[in-house]
């Protein structure tokens, strides 16, 4: 809890430069409230307005990267998280899956949450879900974390539908460039509580130790390769050692590189995402390692289970499986008919 | 879409000088200052972007047309902005959509009734476009611009344009000729009715099916209106109705016809009733029973073969509508309609696809509410081909249906099922108490006992008529062992449903009902591991306090709130905080000083940071019940401790908390 007095800090720092630059042309009525009052009401009205499915507009989006940059470019490659917290994997756009695992796990600040990556992409809603995030983060550092997957890439995005999205929905690529400038600054990793330690991928043959993690230069695009690619690329294998991946990015592991890394480490678990798994969750490396994904027939057609993981306070895990949320308007017992019957 | 509007400010700002003697002229002629500078703005906005190239903004322009026509005066509207349109209508679809909506909104900006016509030349072009939501939006602006016309014009002008639409060689502008005969039948006058009627007849054959589709949907629409204006006439032997519209109805109805026409034709047939329905109602002079009964004759069989229809849509569509169907013919006097669509309704309920089955029995309890006397069902098929169902004793809809009512229980298709467990229930107030227990009450205990959940919550959430008619305490040994079994279903949202149905069942079975098991029930579910149920939960202990008192709650669930407010997991615990903090709204304030205060303080002290912040929001819920005294004395000292916590969350929570007791001072 020592890092407690920062954000506080932070907040009121990151939050003098931009306000004056937005605020004064606006209403002089408006600096009758505080800035920190002005900082809260701002992300609340994002936060309200994004839990119904608006996205925020070009000029909020702009502010809310401002804040989130000096919240997050605070934060270490291996950001100590507390417990107790619930722990998610993917989300790829799919914000109504998102909205069902806030029914299913609470909602922030209540429940504290660990993301482990990749909110873009793929599903049709990336804007929503990574804006939504971004702004929990922002308004509960310290409830809420998020950390960088190879998703949040200038690369990736460009292929697999979130660049494409934004173009579509804000007519530009500026908040495409926001957010995907906003990523640099993602944690790479997680620490529970000394024991868990969470990323988006998996190990890496040029990382044996966390201070190794905490030594990398993160503020980049992802690399082709090197370690921080591997963090955010890597999968846990069947066969021992360091294989090739068939991703082209970062490396397969084995057990015994799962399990030398924790002794090394002290730690008790390795916990990533990056991985459909039908059931939500795998354990894998005989429980050295867990996989969580959280986004629930994914892509809209795979058929799977999604998962989250709640660490309480003496560090015990309880998944949670959930299936996508019932698609609204759709009647109880019958199937509308299609409407190009008619 | 999300606009960002700096750079449109800019154009603003540039524009602006060149245009300030306009300025000053509009507010000489108006008086409103401010209205107008928001308006004009947004006018010349809007003529920059109609001119431009991009699509959305185009189409936000083409919005605010009658900003533009506001603007630009009569005058100029009529001679310069509607010509402008016209320019355009090779324009995108989304764009011609737009302009065909506004079109109805420009009648007042054009200079008075007597220029509205100036709205129809456009009008007429947009009416005939391929698109078909442009159309549709042309159709509703024609109905706006009809209403307006003077008198004189809507019979030259309008009805010229409706006679060109119905005869133009594209098919698409017939479609439309069918909806505008239809919406603006009873606007015309009688010869003009009577060559439209035969106008409409003609487009009912057209050799386009796209055209007879539409002239099918609004068929109904038709009739209504021709009975409406001609009376007995329109229907008596040689009326329009049944020497032409029989017949087209025949013929819309036929199998030659593609399913997209036949769909509409139980629509039709509600009309027809309801029209005869309509004219009875209003003393059907000149109308023999003869004739009446011949008409039905042609059109209730029409219904009955929508049942045996090759297409299950169209049968779907029979399933759904039939309730309608019934009242539409079940007040006209005789009893061959309702003889023949009874037992027809009866197949609908034995249909093979469970799609079909699903719609007619949720349509059950509406039908059977129908008050009219039908024969007894055959004892056997055999029987039913030797004797004349009219020689079998008379019995109520209701009494006839329920007997269909074990099949369904049956039924493979647990759709089906769910339907009829949604709505057997409301049969019981139309049997009445004996009929009820003896031919209803057995079937609602089987689907009790269903094997889809679904079946069961559906019985459940519909308990409240059968309660009425009998009481529910006759069911409630049945009741016990489904709501423990639906408590513990494995998907969360029947867990849910079901525990929000508790609260009404508490109404209805009294407080003797919620015994042990029962409370042991509700406060379970406080740690349910789905998030959503425990909120749930929380809110549903604060109704029963309601419902039963404070005292009862007092007694019977803080006591055994004791484990949820110990629980390991923190997130049990915070339920814990908010079920003390919701049961306090609804308790008197001496008992929430007393049983609910000291709980919550005591939990202010716990290790997580999450369950302080949610004490110190919920001491602001409970500070107006305890008073100023214990405000001050208990809720204060802790708050200022809590303002001073090491997690800033837990700080800011408290200090909005003083910061709410403070202001109500």
């Amino acid at each position: 809890m020592a890092e407690s007095e920062e954000p506080q800090g932070e907040s009121t720092s990151g939050s003098r430069l931009p306000p004056t630059q937005s605020s004064v042309p606006n209403a002089p009525s408006v600096s009758s409230l505080s800035t920190e009052d002005k900082h809260y009401s701002d992300l609340e009205g994002w936060l309200s307005k994004l839990s119904v499915g608006t996205p925020l507009a070009e000029s909020e989006v702009k502010l809310l990267c401002e804040k989130a940059r000096e919240v997050l470019m605070n934060e270490s490659n291996v950001q100590p998280v507390a417990a107790p917290v619930t722990v998610c994997g993917d989300i790829h756009g799919q914000w109504h899956d998102l909205m069902e695992l806030y029914r299913i796990g609470g909602s922030a600040p209540d429940t504290n949450y660990l993301f482990m990556g990749d909110y873009v992409d793929r599903g049709y809603y990336s804007v929503e879900t990574v804006t939504m995030l971004v702004c929990f983060k922002v308004r509960y550092p310290e409830r809420v974390h998020i950390l960088r997957g190879n998703h949040e890439s200038r690369q990736i995005t460009q292929v697999y539908g979130f660049y494409d999205e934004c173009v579509r929905k804000y007519g530009s690529a500026n908040v495409w460039k926001l957010f995907t400038d906003l990523f640099d600054y993602f944690p790479l990793t997680a620490l529970v509580e000394n024991h868990v330690f969470c990323l988006h991928g998996g190990l890496s043959p040029s990382i044996d130790t966390l201070d190794h993690v905490r030594q990398l230069d993160r503020v980049q695009e992802v690399p082709h390769e090197g370690p921080m690619c591997d963090l955010l690329w890597s999968d846990p294998d069947d066969r021992n050692g360091w294989g090739i991946s068939p991703r082209g990015a970062g490396f397969t592991f084995g057990q015994d590189i799962s399990e030398q890394f924790n002794h090394t480490n002290g730690l008790n678990l390795v916990s990533r995402a990056h991985q459909l798994v039908m059931d939500g969750y795998n354990w894998s490396h005989e429980m050295n390692v867990v996989t969580i994904f959280s986004a629930p027939n994914y892509c809209y057609r795979c058929g799977n289970q999604a998962a989250i993981m709640e660490v309480d306070e003496t560090l015990n895990k309880t998944f949670l499986q959930f299936d996508p949320a019932p698609r609204r308007g759709e009647p109880h017992v019958s199937r509308r008919t299609p409407e190009y019957f008619l | 879409m999300v606009v960002d509007s700096s750079s449109r400010m800019e154009i603003d700002q540039e524009t602006q000088p060149n245009s300030s003697d306009k300025n000053t002229m509009l507010h000489n002629t108006d008086g409103d200052t401010e209205m107008n500078i928001s308006d004009e703005e947004q006018a010349r906005q809007a003529i920059e972007n109609l001119k431009g190239e991009d699509l959305s903004e185009k189409i936000a322009a083409t919005n605010k047309l009658d900003y533009v026509a506001k603007v630009l005066g009569p005058e100029r509207t009529r001679e310069e902005l509607l010509p402008f349109l016209m320019d355009g209508v090779d324009d995108e679809d989304e764009v011609l959509s737009v302009i065909a909506t506004s079109l109805g909104k420009l009648v007042p900006y054009v200079g008075g009734n007597t220029h509205v016509h100036a709205l129809l030349v456009p009008l007429e072009i947009l009416l005939s476009v391929e698109e078909t939501t442009v159309r549709e939006n042309a159709q509703a602006s024609a109905q706006t611009i009809a209403k307006a016309l003077p008198k004189d014009q809507f019979h030259s002008l309008f009805i010229e344009m409706i006679s060109r639409l119905a005869t133009k060689e594209w098919f698409t502008a017939r479609i439309s000729a069918c909806v505008l005969i239809a919406n603006s039948f009873e606007m015309m006058e009688r010869s003009e009715q009577d060559d439209f009627a035969q106008q409409y007849a003609k487009l009912c054959r057209d050799d386009v099916p796209m055209v007879r589709r539409s002239a099918s949907q609004y068929l109904g629409t038709v009739i209504l209106k021709i009975v409406d204006a001609m009376g007995a006439q329109a229907v008596g032997t040689g009326g329009v109705l049944s020497n032409e519209f029989v017949k087209l109805y025949e013929d819309l109805a036929s199998n030659d016809q593609p399913d997209s026409v036949r769909l509409h034709t139980i629509e039709n047939c509600i009309a027809f009733g309801q029209s005869m329905t309509n004219l009875q109602k209003k003393g059907m002079d000149a109308l023999t029973k003869e004739e009446v009964n011949l008409l039905l004759k042609k059109i209730v069989p029409l219904v009955a073969g929508t049942i045996e229809d090759r297409s299950w849509r169209v049968r779907w569509t029979a399933g759904s509508k039939f309730a309608n169907v019934v009242h539409a013919f079940k007040d006209l006097e005789g009893n061959y309609a309702i003889d023949t669509l009874v037992p027809a309704y009866e197949r609908l309920l034995q249909d093979p696809e469970a799609e079909v089955k699903t719609a007619a029995t949720l349509n059950l309890a509406e039908v059977a509410k129908c008050k009219c006397k039908v024969p007894c069902p055959p004892a056997s098929s055999r029987a039913a081909e030797k004797e004349d169902p009219s020689s079998r004793p008379r019995i109520s809809v209701a009494r006839r249906l329920v007997r269909k009512v074990k099949d369904l229980t049956e039924d493979d298709s647990e759709n089906v099922r769910a339907a009829l467990a949604m709505v057997a229930t409301d049969l019981a107030p139309l049997l009445g108490k004996e009929a009820t227990i003896a031919d209803l009450v057995p079937h609602v205990l089987l689907l009790l006992r269903d094997t889809t959940s679904e079946v069961r919550l559906n019985v459940i959430s519909s308990l409240g008529s059968l309660n009425e008619v009998i009481g529910v305490g006759l069911l409630s040994q049945s009741l016990l062992p489904a709501i423990l079994d639906l408590a513990n279903d494995s998907k969360w949202r029947i867990r849910l449903a079901i525990m929000q149905h508790v609260p009404l069942l508490a109404k209805q079975l009294g407080v003797e009902f919620f015994d042990e098991q029962m409370i042991k029930l509700c406060v379970g579910w406080l740690g349910d591991s789905i998030s959503t149920i425990r909120t749930s939960a929380a809110e549903n202990l604060k109704e029963l306090t309601n419902i039963f008192g404070a005292e009862w709650a007092i007694e019977n669930l803080i006591p055994a709130l004791g484990d949820i407010k110990r629980h390991k997991s923190y997130l049990r615990r915070l339920t814990a905080v908010n079920t003390f903090t919701s049961m306090s709204t609804v308790m008197e304030s001496d008992l929430v000083i007393t049983e609910i205060l000291p709980l919550l303080l005591m939990m202010a002290t716990d290790p997580v940071a999450n369950v302080r912040f949610n004490v110190a929001k919920g001491l602001a819920t409970l500070a107006p019940k305890c008073g100023k005294n214990v405000t001050d004395t208990q809720i204060r000292p802790m708050l200022t401790v809590l303002v001073e916590d090491p997690d800033r969350d837990v700080r800011y929570f408290a200090s909005k908390t003083v910061k709410a007791i403070d202001e109500t001072k």
